[in-house]
């Protein structure tokens, strides 16, 4: 017996010295960041003295660009500004990845990069995780105007009542249709004219389906929920936040997705459908319609990947009783908040999302700008003829941006369980509106 | 007689120290990341937020947050114009609040010590120090500064709800933000457990864990042993016949899971395809897309992947068995089948032990495979519960939440554990000491 006794008091003492070992560690390590945050404040204050005559390099961040729009970007800036010197890093295609690379170094408080793009999605965590420079000051003492840019795209970068990043570029979801089965006359502007279209040229031209959309239980099908139910008028949260969820908006909206994801002219399996299962049914010819993002149009024309070059149309996503919504993508720019540069970077910042700059990347990456005044712009519209249909840009004003919640990862995991259940029939829809008007209500405190 | 039993002590005392090391390692490497789990499931430690990236366990004020946010609420309430007289009252009343909340807070000399200096660099956009925006204060005045701030807020809502103010989205944002200056401790006790114990996600969760782990367990058991059998007779070709069905189990899961993906594919897979045809399935998509099918699916590619392991430790057993035994046995006029279950089951038992516990243990974890084929869905039907963990963990960084599951898992496996070892293992250890 005493023997035991004895091993548990060992036991027990060894716990005891692990945990006051761990915690230990801990202290050190903010200690470590604390002194290490001092040091950054007295370079940015030295640099501050002598921006004058000193060149000043920043990092710029953003994932890996396919085009050479980001370079050109660079290398006019630097061009123009002979005082600071940009460098791009490149980061992970993967927006998850970028966005987990991000978290990991902003949480360390890490300086190395200065200025960098941010998902759609991702600011209003960035802003309240205190990751990001709240930019108002700086709007103010330029006198900016920021009525120029499109408001859905600048709303997604605003977070309890400030901005904490410009909008580089915008992205929606549109409908792209066969030109030579659907002719222009019949592009259907509302979900039950698509839905007879799709019905009936459901096998028209070797087609095994008539409409594709994104169902998988991922982000994908948080855009789709969103353009359905904010076209009968619905959302999931109004923007102080409170759930709003359960409303005969949202429930004619959800309705809509579910009687269309269940149809028989969608795939059988369009629950495990993402971007790349729809997009690559689409240009193989085997639908007269697909929901997808821009891009489909340049997928679509690509004489060596796609059967249907030259057929197809684009065209806003059709309406509810409410009109038209498109679920906002799209990329903003950011300043981290510990950058040693912040003057240098909001100059920086400014060329890239002002007109300069987006010009750019339009006529060289192809992306759509966030100052409306660019698509009267007549060297973006030679490049991207594209921008001029009337389709895409009706489409872009339509843009509803998802939830802004600095949990939004959590939000959106709500969303897609339940939207999910709905579809496979194990809830009604009502019922998948109370469970998320609870959930969400329990995540939002 | 005494000086035996000293002797004896002695010894003693010299076993245990001999085992120290060991203990202390198991200690280390085993118990220690589960105290440390469940330290962690005892607090609301989210990463996303910056009132819980930490564990606190005393009430501190982060000045920097409320310096930001402070003076901005002042000069908007002072921009708006236009509004009727009693609007412009209860603004009034509400900035007189914060200025009287702004002089209790510069009344602790803490605070006071760094407000200017904090302020001035915040203009110039330097970030200050941990050690100098992070303040602890008393639960009192915590207590205070949050009542307040839910009264100003309260007064807010009140007055969008009723007058149109310009500045409306900035004030109410402000007041909102204002909240988070407040680090409250996150010390919660047991709640995570009970959220978790009344969700139905995770009863669901834990459901699916079961379904996955008895059912593609007992097939395994069952092939796993037909196969050791047969592996066991000599043949010709044998050793191939023994590499070659260890071929699933030397592929990476998380290869085999994407192999199986395209396999049930509901447009080209072709395991999908053949199923429809034998009417095993209503349609070729139906395996990835309704909850019984996902489910099958993924118990079937597990089947698949870990029966070669459940043979090879059952062979093993089957090795060590005596061929006389079996001879005597003939001898008797025993057929093969009385042979079978009153020779080779009894002497298999403590392998198909080992093997089970290995098994099921590890069944009940699953993850990866699960996690590349069907992500959890359709609808979530084949989420397992250290699938959500990590959903809980990784993609919302909640690791209180997040490790609350994982000792919950940890609880499951050690039932698990218990149960096997009270109704196979303690027949076995009677059978030793008989030996």
């Amino acid at each position: 017996m005493k023997v035991k006794h004895l091993w548990f008091l060992f036991i027990s003492l060894f716990l005891v010295v692990l945990v006051a070992c761990s915690n230990g560690e801990e202290d050190a390590s903010t200690n470590e960041d604390s002194t290490g945050d001092t040091n950054t404040s007295l370079t940015t204050d030295e640099n501050a003295e002598d921006t004058n005559d000193e060149v000043v390099t920043l990092v710029y961040a953003r994932g890996a660009d396919s085009t050479n729009a980001t370079d050109k970007i660079v290398e006019e800036f630097n061009k123009l500004h002979p005082n600071i010197q940009v460098e791009f890093r490149e980061m992970p295609a993967d927006t998850g990845q970028q966005h987990d690379a991000y978290v990991t170094m902003f949480n360390a408080g890490s300086s190395e990069i200065d200025v960098m793009d941010l998902d759609v999605i991702w600011p209003a965590e960035f802003a309240q995780a205190g990751y990001v420079l709240e930019l108002d000051r700086f709007i103010q003492q330029e006198g900016m105007d920021l009525n120029a840019y499109n408001q859905g795209a600048l709303s997604a970068s605003q977070y309890n009542g400030k901005q904490w990043a410009l909008p580089k570029f915008i992205d929606t979801g549109l409908l792209f249709y066969r030109t030579d089965i659907i002719s222009e006359d019949q592009v259907p502007t509302t979900w039950d004219e698509l839905l007879t279209l799709a019905k009936d040229n459901q096998g028209a031209a070797g087609n095994e389906f008539g409409y594709l959309m994104q169902a998988k239980q991922y982000e994908g099908l948080v855009c789709n929920a969103v353009e359905f139910i904010a076209s009968y008028g619905g959302s999931f949260l109004d923007e102080n936040g409170e759930v709003v969820v359960n409303s005969p908006e949202t429930i004619k909206g959800l309705q809509k997705l579910v009687e269309f994801a269940t149809a028989d002219f969608v795939p059988g399996n369009v629950t495990t459908f993402a971007e790349p299962e729809s997009h690559t049914a689409f240009i193989e010819g085997q639908s007269a319609f697909i929901r997808n993002w821009p891009y489909q149009w340049n997928l679509a024309n690509d004489e060596n990947e796609s059967s249907i070059v030259g057929n197809v149309g684009v065209a806003p996503l059709p309406a509810g009783d409410a009109g038209s919504a498109a679920a906002l993508g799209g990329w903003q720019t950011a300043i981290n908040k510990h950058s040693e540069h912040k003057q240098e970077a909001f100059e920086f910042l400014k060329f890239m999302t002002g007109p300069e700059g987006q010009k750019l990347s339009a006529i060289h990456g192809g992306l759509a700008p966030t100052l409306p005044e660019l698509f009267e712009d007549e060297e973006i519209l030679e490049a991207n003829p594209f921008f001029a249909e009337e389709g895409f840009v009706e489409g872009l004003n339509a843009a509803v941006s998802r939830p802004v919640a600095p949990n939004y990862p959590e939000v959106s995991e709500i969303i897609q369980i339940n939207v999910s259940k709905a579809i496979a029939g194990e809830m009604t829809v009502e019922e998948a509106v109370e469970s998320m008007e609870k959930e969400l209500t329990a995540v939002m405190q | 007689m005494r000086k035996v039993s000293k002797e004896k002590r002695r010894e003693q005392r010299a076993g245990f120290l001999l085992v120290a090391p060991s203990l202390a390692l198991i200690l280390v490497i085993a118990i220690w990341p589960v105290i440390q789990s469940f330290y962690f499931s005892l607090h609301d430690y989210q990463l996303s937020d910056p009132t819980k990236s930490t564990i606190h366990h005393s009430y501190t004020f982060d000045l920097e947050r409320y310096l930001n946010n402070e003076p901005f609420i002042l000069s908007a309430i002072d921009q708006q114009q236009d509004v009727p007289n009693e609007a412009l009252e209860s603004l009034t009343g509400v900035k007189q609040q914060l200025v009287d909340l702004d002089q209790q807070l510069r009344d602790i000399p803490e605070i006071e010590a760094n407000y200017e200096t904090m302020n001035e660099m915040l203009m110039n956009f330097e970030v200050p120090s941990d050690e100098m925006k992070y303040i602890t204060i008393n639960r009192e005045f915590g207590r205070t500064y949050e009542t307040t701030i839910e009264e100003i807020n309260e007064e807010m809502d009140l007055l969008t709800e009723h007058y149109e103010l310009q500045q409306e989205d900035k004030l109410t944002g402000l007041t909102d933000a204002l909240t988070e200056s407040i680090i409250e401790p996150n010390f919660i006790g047991l709640s995570h457990y009970e959220n978790q114990l009344t969700n139905i996600r995770m009863w669901q969760a834990l459901w699916n864990t079961i379904v996955f782990t008895v059912i593609s367990v007992g097939f395994e058991l069952v092939i796993g042993l037909a196969i050791a059998l047969l592996i066991n007779k000599a043949f010709f070709g044998r050793g191939i016949v023994r590499a070659s069905i260890l071929i699933p189990w030397a592929i990476p899961t998380a290869v085999s899971a994407l192999m199986w993906k395209y396999l049930y594919d509901g447009q080209n897979g072709i395991v999908a395809k053949y199923f429809s045809d034998i009417g095993l399935i209503e349609r070729m998509s139906t395996l990835l897309t309704t909850d019984t099918g996902a489910m099958f699916a993924v118990i079937f590619s597990d089947v698949w992947k870990t029966t070669p392991y459940m043979a090879l430790l059952l062979l093993a057993g089957l090795q060590t068995i005596p061929n006389g035994l079996y001879e005597a046995a003939s001898i008797d006029g025993a057929n093969k089948w009385r042979q079978f279950w009153h020779i080779t089951l009894p002497l298999l038992k403590s392998s198909l032990l080992v093997a089970l516990l290995f098994r099921t243990l590890d069944a009940f974890r699953v993850f990866d495979l699960i996690f590349v084929l069907t992500g959890g869905g359709p609808a979530n039907s084949t989420e397992t519960i250290s699938v959500m963990a990590y959903k809980f963990m990784f993609s919302q960084t909640n690791f209180g939440e997040g490790s609350a599951l994982a000792v919950i898992v940890f609880i499951c496996v050690a039932i698990i554990s218990a149960i096997y070892i009270k109704f196979l293992g303690s027949d076995l250890l009677t059978d030793d000491v008989k030996k």
